[in-house]
């Protein structure tokens, strides 16, 4: 069983919170590339279309596009479909109001690339009080 | 961020708990984007759209909960110097045929827009408020929500604003405060990605390409267009839907034509990048082709005003359709704010298009209200990106004239 790493990073919204990884080096538009109801990525083509965001870890580039993100962010946490936590590699304005109005923990420039550290299905720990994410690999 | 004593005191609850809740939205939202203070807002453009979800699955103590947050907010009244528009809806409140425009929620819409009325907010219903007389001016501090809007008052108007969500942007429009990150600030405005534009831009659609082209490029930075003419206010609304679209863009600049560029040296600070990237006409067709995925020609469906049609685009549409009829089995929808239909009813042009088969749909567009069908022309660029992603149809994106053409064949006939 690999070791768990632990990475620091900055805190943009406080919280803490954990859940098995989805890992995509790729944008999400929230409006129009997820459905709030099951939580999913319909966004056609994207790395992540099919897979489910429900108490996730959500590790992406940034989020990207239309000004309904902390909208659909706000319907998926009332259907208990919402990410757990975000690690993003840009911090996009409107990611941040949907994670504060939310109450869904976000961190930032990470130590190493997370790309290259975290895969899909890790277990990961956000520590956005502390600055911290630990990553449990799972096993291959 | 440093405070005010009034901002301190409304933080602390001095006008009661929802504008303390407003105010550390913005106070919390501010501190994480790196404002050092809040600063007086005079144009807000917010979100109050009843979601459309019961229909699809999700509870109805979901869609109550955040309604009831749409009716808290529109109890409280606008800051009396701001102006506040609101943005689109997913339902039209017409009467229509469609069975996704839900009566139920169609009322609670309705009751939503009476207190947003009463509390000073605009009914415009539109993601294009310049095009209703919403117009920033140069430097005006706004807080807009509708990415495409975003893109178009920071960079064709000069206005400033960063993106807004719903909730930043009702707390903006009750305080008139927003805090200041961004591109409110001069020296954010900067451009960092240089676009060579080689390829013609014959039409609102190839602006529409260049958009959807750049902003992948883009990602959150600012691209600066070189080499291209002065686009129309139509050609304008696609580049930054567009943008706004395939990336997380709030603003553009056009080298020589846009308030904040009057020369490539001006758009970048003095500071131009080496590195540029070339729209060539190759690139112009592959960026068509990526949002072309359909696997015949016959048609269902034929969208246009993505963003919202101007009424000059109501006009041209009606030129073109007049003494003709959409083919059977299409429907034609024509997206446009009350507003704009109001006046194509008073000029005739809406009753042309009406007699043609189309129709002209007001307060939504058919991607928000998910009217599905199963393959669609459009000449949005956004309208075809979400449309595939929400609706499931096969899209084909091409200009106005190709997008008529189809609609009173039956079929898309390929590029004008």
């Amino acid at each position: 069983m690999p070791e768990p790493v632990v990475l620091r990073g900055r805190p943009v919204v406080r919280g803490r919170a954990e859940g098995a990884a989805l890992v995509a080096d790729a944008t999400l538009s929230f409006w129009g590339e997820v459905d709030p109801v099951s939580g999913t990525v319909i966004g056609k083509g994207h790395p992540l279309e099919g897979r489910s965001l429900a108490g996730r870890v959500l590790v992406i580039r940034s989020t990207r596009g239309s000004s309904a993100t902390p909208m659909v962010l706000n319907l998926a946490k009332l259907e208990g479909t919402a990410p757990a936590a975000f690690i993003n590699v840009e911090v996009d304005s409107l990611a941040a109001l949907g994670a504060i109005v939310n109450r869904i923990p976000m961190i930032t420039e990470l130590e190493r690339n997370p790309f290259e550290c975290i895969r899909t299905g890790d277990y990961v720990v956000v520590d956005a009080e502390a600055g911290l994410v630990e990553i449990r690999p799972a096993t291959p | 961020m440093e405070l005010t004593a009034d901002q301190r005191a409304i933080l602390e609850g001095a006008r009661g708990p929802y504008p303390a809740g407003c105010m550390r939205w913005l106070v919390e939202w501010g501190e994480v984007m790196g404002a050092r203070r809040l600063i007086r807002c005079d144009n807000t453009h917010v979100l109050l759209p009843v979601p459309n979800l019961v229909a699809r699955g999700a509870s109805p103590g979901t869609v109550e909960a955040f309604c009831e947050g749409l009716k808290q907010a529109c109890r409280h009244p606008v800051a009396p110097h701001c102006v506040a528009t609101v943005h689109t809806l997913f339902v039209t409140l017409d009467e229509i045929e469609a069975p996704e425009n839900d009566p139920r929620q169609v009322r609670v819409q309705r009751e939503i827009a009476e207190l947003a009325a009463r509390a000073g907010y605009l009914p415009t219903f539109t993601c294009a408020p310049y095009l209703v007389g919403n117009v920033p001016l140069k430097g005006e501090i706004c807080a807009w929500t509708e990415s495409s809007a975003v893109v178009y008052a920071n960079s064709i108007l000069g206005a400033r604003t960063t993106r807004h969500g719903n909730e930043s942007a009702i707390a903006a429009s009750l305080l008139g405060l927003v805090p200041e990150f961004g591109v409110l600030l001069e020296e954010n405005r900067r451009g960092d990605l240089r676009v060579r534009v080689s390829a013609e831009l014959r039409h609102p659609a190839d602006w529409g390409a260049l958009g959807y082209f750049a902003g992948r490029l883009a990602g959150l930075g600012i691209p600066v267009f070189e080499g291209v003419r002065r686009p129309s206010q139509e050609e304008a609304k696609q580049l930054c839907a567009a943008l706004a679209t395939s990336g997380g863009v709030t603003m553009c600049h056009i080298a020589g034509v846009t308030p904040e560029a009057p020369s490539p040296e001006a758009a970048f600070g003095g500071r131009p990048p080496a590195d540029c990237v070339e729209f060539t006409p190759q690139a112009l067709r592959e960026t068509y082709a990526s949002l072309r995925d359909a696997r015949g020609d016959e048609i269902d469906a034929v969208i246009l005003g993505c963003p919202h049609a101007s009424l000059r685009e109501i006009a041209q549409a009606a030129r073109r359709l007049e003494g003709r009829r959409v083919a059977g089995g299409v429907r034609l929808w024509i997206n446009a704010a009350r507003a704009t239909r109001c006046a194509a009813e008073a000029m005739g042009a809406a009753q042309i298009i009406e007699a043609a088969g189309g129709r002209i749909l007001c307060d939504t567009c058919p991607t928000n209200m998910r009217i599905p069908c199963r393959r669609l022309v459009t000449d949005g660029f956004k309208q075809a990106h979400y449309a595939r992603a929400m609706t499931g149809a096969e899209v084909i994106v091409a200009d106005t004239e190709s997008c008529l053409r189809a609609a009173l064949a039956g079929r898309f006939q390929g590029d004008a």
